[in-house]
């Protein structure tokens, strides 16, 4: 008697089913872009273990990616200054589309589907008129674009979806990049990051910068908390060896938390967070450093900076039921739960910067 | 004749020669380095006891024997120095917000009684902890004549009996554990390469910090260079600094070089070429950066620092399984 994920998984190919779902699919409960040995890019979807449930091919190198909240369709993003998001199906790794900024754009590597996914928005640069973009796509048909508006600032990198209101919340990074010279940073002197909170119609709700002096740490990355707190994670462009905060934490309308300032491990991030993540239960926060090797895990209330992890080239970072699954360039995906590693899985793959929780 | 041709081949045969690499390292750099920072950070504090004026000279001169000893192991930055935070007792370096002097005058002025006994003192902020807070206390135009003698002579004492403790918990636990389990890995490392890769990391890290924040602060940029900005320039160990890195270093790249004798013989080379330059330097706390002409010349030592840099990560790194970070390269 087949089993009843079997079942579907028949009907699924059959087309007998009305309309695919990720429950059908035992769906991967993780994301990451990679490199292959050979040299190629991949998408993966992954198991709460680590174990690879598909890899779909990229044109380029990825960065993060987006699942559809219904369809068991997933978006993975070019890296910047690329010019691919590719909308793979999970169930057979076929290409359903393939979506283009429009001419003088490139993607910033980050995207989000709408709470109904009729919707995908992604940051891009408007690197002729040096304006950070939102574009919006229809997923109905073909994912076509419909239109674009302001991201709030340069450099929009990571967005999500707002939890306390209907709307989007950017990290504008603040860096002045373009084509022409490749990833050189133009405006170093000059940068003033954001988070910028919009309307699905790119109404501007909030925007929440930084004292001055810290004008340099580029705003890149976010993490939802489910009460609407927004978790940011900053990059360091200024004098090598600044005691700079990494990590904070937002909520439109009040001053922004800086976590950790006076611990001295903070230094161990060399002023750079790759990704950033709640716990499952919203208690903690951690951020990942692959220039430091480590992983740091905050405790939101406090404010303290409660573990740390020694892991190298480690980017990628996740909630899990009980702490943080976390990636690294070398292959490996880890569990961080108690005050030691423990490994989940390794493969002969270069995980890339993100790890995208699924459920 | 069989049997002694294999012999040979086993005698000379690259894991042969790199199987004690790790016992060599630990047993004459590391343990012996470890050993003196303990022994001279105890005179310290004994110097202290017995005569805490700040125009001590055998104060002046333990101290300047237990900083040389730190800087030599500043790069084994893994196992015991970060228990605890012990390395950030010890060394609270770079300062960029000024939390030293700030923290030292408030604690000076409210005579806090943290430092009426060693455990409470443990306590204290970091940043009044370790040689760099009191070389502000002997060597500041300033803060070593604030407050009361009485208070200072108190603090310079519970500071210097804090890095002696420092120091000890540190050798204690190379010696009572963390030397064995780099020797024979089965936890914390998993095996020899893992070990191995550790030490990489740490003459990695001991070149960054000289060439990026020891060389890097004070240069600034050409625009706006940073002389306030070197390293213990209070008491005019900027350049003293970079010299005791190189040695430090040099014979830790040396023995991972392991079997290639030409790599270590580069290497060697590399170091030599740095120390001649900051021979000929003479400009302790790199004043100079100001300067173009003299600025040239500090720019070109830390050119020679990256170049060893970039030879330690194309061929020192790979040999001993270190690829380029996938991710930390990346930037985004």
């Amino acid at each position: 008697m087949p089993s009843r994920r079997g079942f579907l998984a028949g009907l699924l190919a059959t087309g007998l089913a009305p309309q695919a779902s990720w429950a059908d699919l035992g769906c991967p409960s993780y994301l990451s872009a990679a490199k292959v040995a050979d040299g190629r890019f991949i998408l993966a979807g992954l198991s709460p273990q680590g174990e690879i449930l598909f890899r779909c091919p990229l044109p380029g190198r990825g960065h993060a990616a987006s699942a559809h909240p219904t369809r068991p369709e997933v978006v993975g993003f070019a890296r910047r200054p690329g010019r691919f998001a590719d909308v793979i199906d999970c169930r057979n790794g076929a290409l359903l589309a393939r979506l283009e900024p429009p001419a003088g754009h490139h993607f910033y590597g980050h995207g989000c589907f709408t709470p109904d996914g009729s919707r995908l928005y992604t940051t891009e640069n408007d690197y002729e008129n040096t304006r950070g973009v939102v574009g919006v796509w229809d997923t109905a048909d073909g994912y076509q674009r419909i239109g674009s508006f302001a991201s709030g600032g340069l450099g929009p990198h990571e967005l999500l979806l707002r939890r306390d209101a209907p709307g989007l919340v950017i990290a504008n990074g603040g860096i002045q990049t373009h084509p022409d010279t490749g990833r050189d940073k133009l405006n170093l002197d000059t940068m003033r990051p954001n988070l910028t909170y919009l309307g699905f119609d790119g109404s501007v709700d909030a925007q929440m910068q930084l004292p001055a002096d810290l004008h340099q740490n580029s705003i890149r990355h976010l993490a939802m908390r489910s009460d609407g707190t927004v978790g940011f994670a900053m990059q360091w462009q200024g004098e090598l060896g600044a005691d700079v905060p990494i990590v904070g934490l937002h909520h439109p309308g009040t001053t922004p938390r800086l976590l950790a300032e006076d611990d001295p491990r903070v230094r161990n991030l060399n002023g750079y967070g790759g990704s950033i993540s709640f716990s499952a239960d919203g208690a903690r926060i951690a951020v990942t450093s692959p220039r430091g090797g480590v992983v740091q895990v905050m405790n939101v209330t406090s404010g303290a900076l409660r573990r740390e992890y020694q892991l190298d080239d480690v980017c990628g970072l996740a909630s899990n039921a009980s702490g943080f699954t976390a990636s690294t360039g070398t292959g490996r995906i880890v569990s961080l739960t108690g005050a030691t590693i423990q490994p989940l899985a390794q493969v002969d793959l270069r995980w890339d910067n993100h790890l995208i929780r699924l459920i | 004749m069989r049997s002694l041709t294999f012999a040979l081949t086993l005698a000379l045969s690259p894991l042969a020669a790199q199987a004690d690499m790790v016992d060599d390292i630990l047993d004459q750099q590391i343990l012996p380095a470890m050993t003196i920072l303990a022994s001279s950070s105890q005179t310290l504090s004994q110097a202290a006891a017995v005569d805490c004026q700040i125009t001590s000279p055998d104060l002046r001169q333990a101290y300047i024997q237990a900083f040389d000893a730190w800087v030599m192991v500043s790069h084994l930055r893994f196992g015991p120095t970060e228990t605890d935070n012990r390395a950030f007792a010890l060394a609270f370096w770079p300062d960029s917000r000024g939390k030293i002097p700030k923290t030292l005058v408030a604690m000076i002025k409210s005579e806090d009684s943290n430092v009426a006994n060693a455990v409470d003192f443990a306590t204290s902020s970091i940043a009044v902890r370790g040689f760099y807070a009191l070389e502000f206390l002997l060597y500041d135009a300033e803060l070593s004549h604030f407050g009361k003698p009485s208070y200072r002579c108190q603090l310079v004492r519970a500071m210097t009996k804090d890095i002696a403790t420092t120091a000890q918990d540190i050798l204690d636990e190379w010696q009572s554990s963390y030397a064995a389990q780099m020797r024979s890995p089965s936890g914390r490392y998993q095996t020899k390469d893992e070990v191995k890769q550790e030490l990489f990391k740490a003459l990695n890290t001991g070149l960054q910090i000289t060439a990026d924040m020891r060389l890097g602060r004070p240069l600034g940029s050409f625009d706006h260079p940073r002389p306030n900005r070197a390293e213990a320039r209070r008491s005019g160990r900027s350049l003293h600094h970079v010299e005791l890195s190189l040695r430090t270093l040099e014979p830790l790249a040396v023995a991972l070089a392991g079997d290639n004798p030409d790599l270590a013989e580069d290497l060697h080379n590399g170091f030599a070429k740095a120390l001649a330059s900051v021979a000929r330097l003479d400009d302790p706390v790199f004043a100079g950066v100001a300067a173009p002409r003299s600025r040239f010349r500090i720019e070109a030592l830390q050119q020679q620092i990256n170049d060893l840099r970039t030879r330690a990560e194309t061929d020192l790194g790979p040999a001993l399984g270190v690829e380029p970070g996938f991710n930390s390269l990346d930037g985004d």
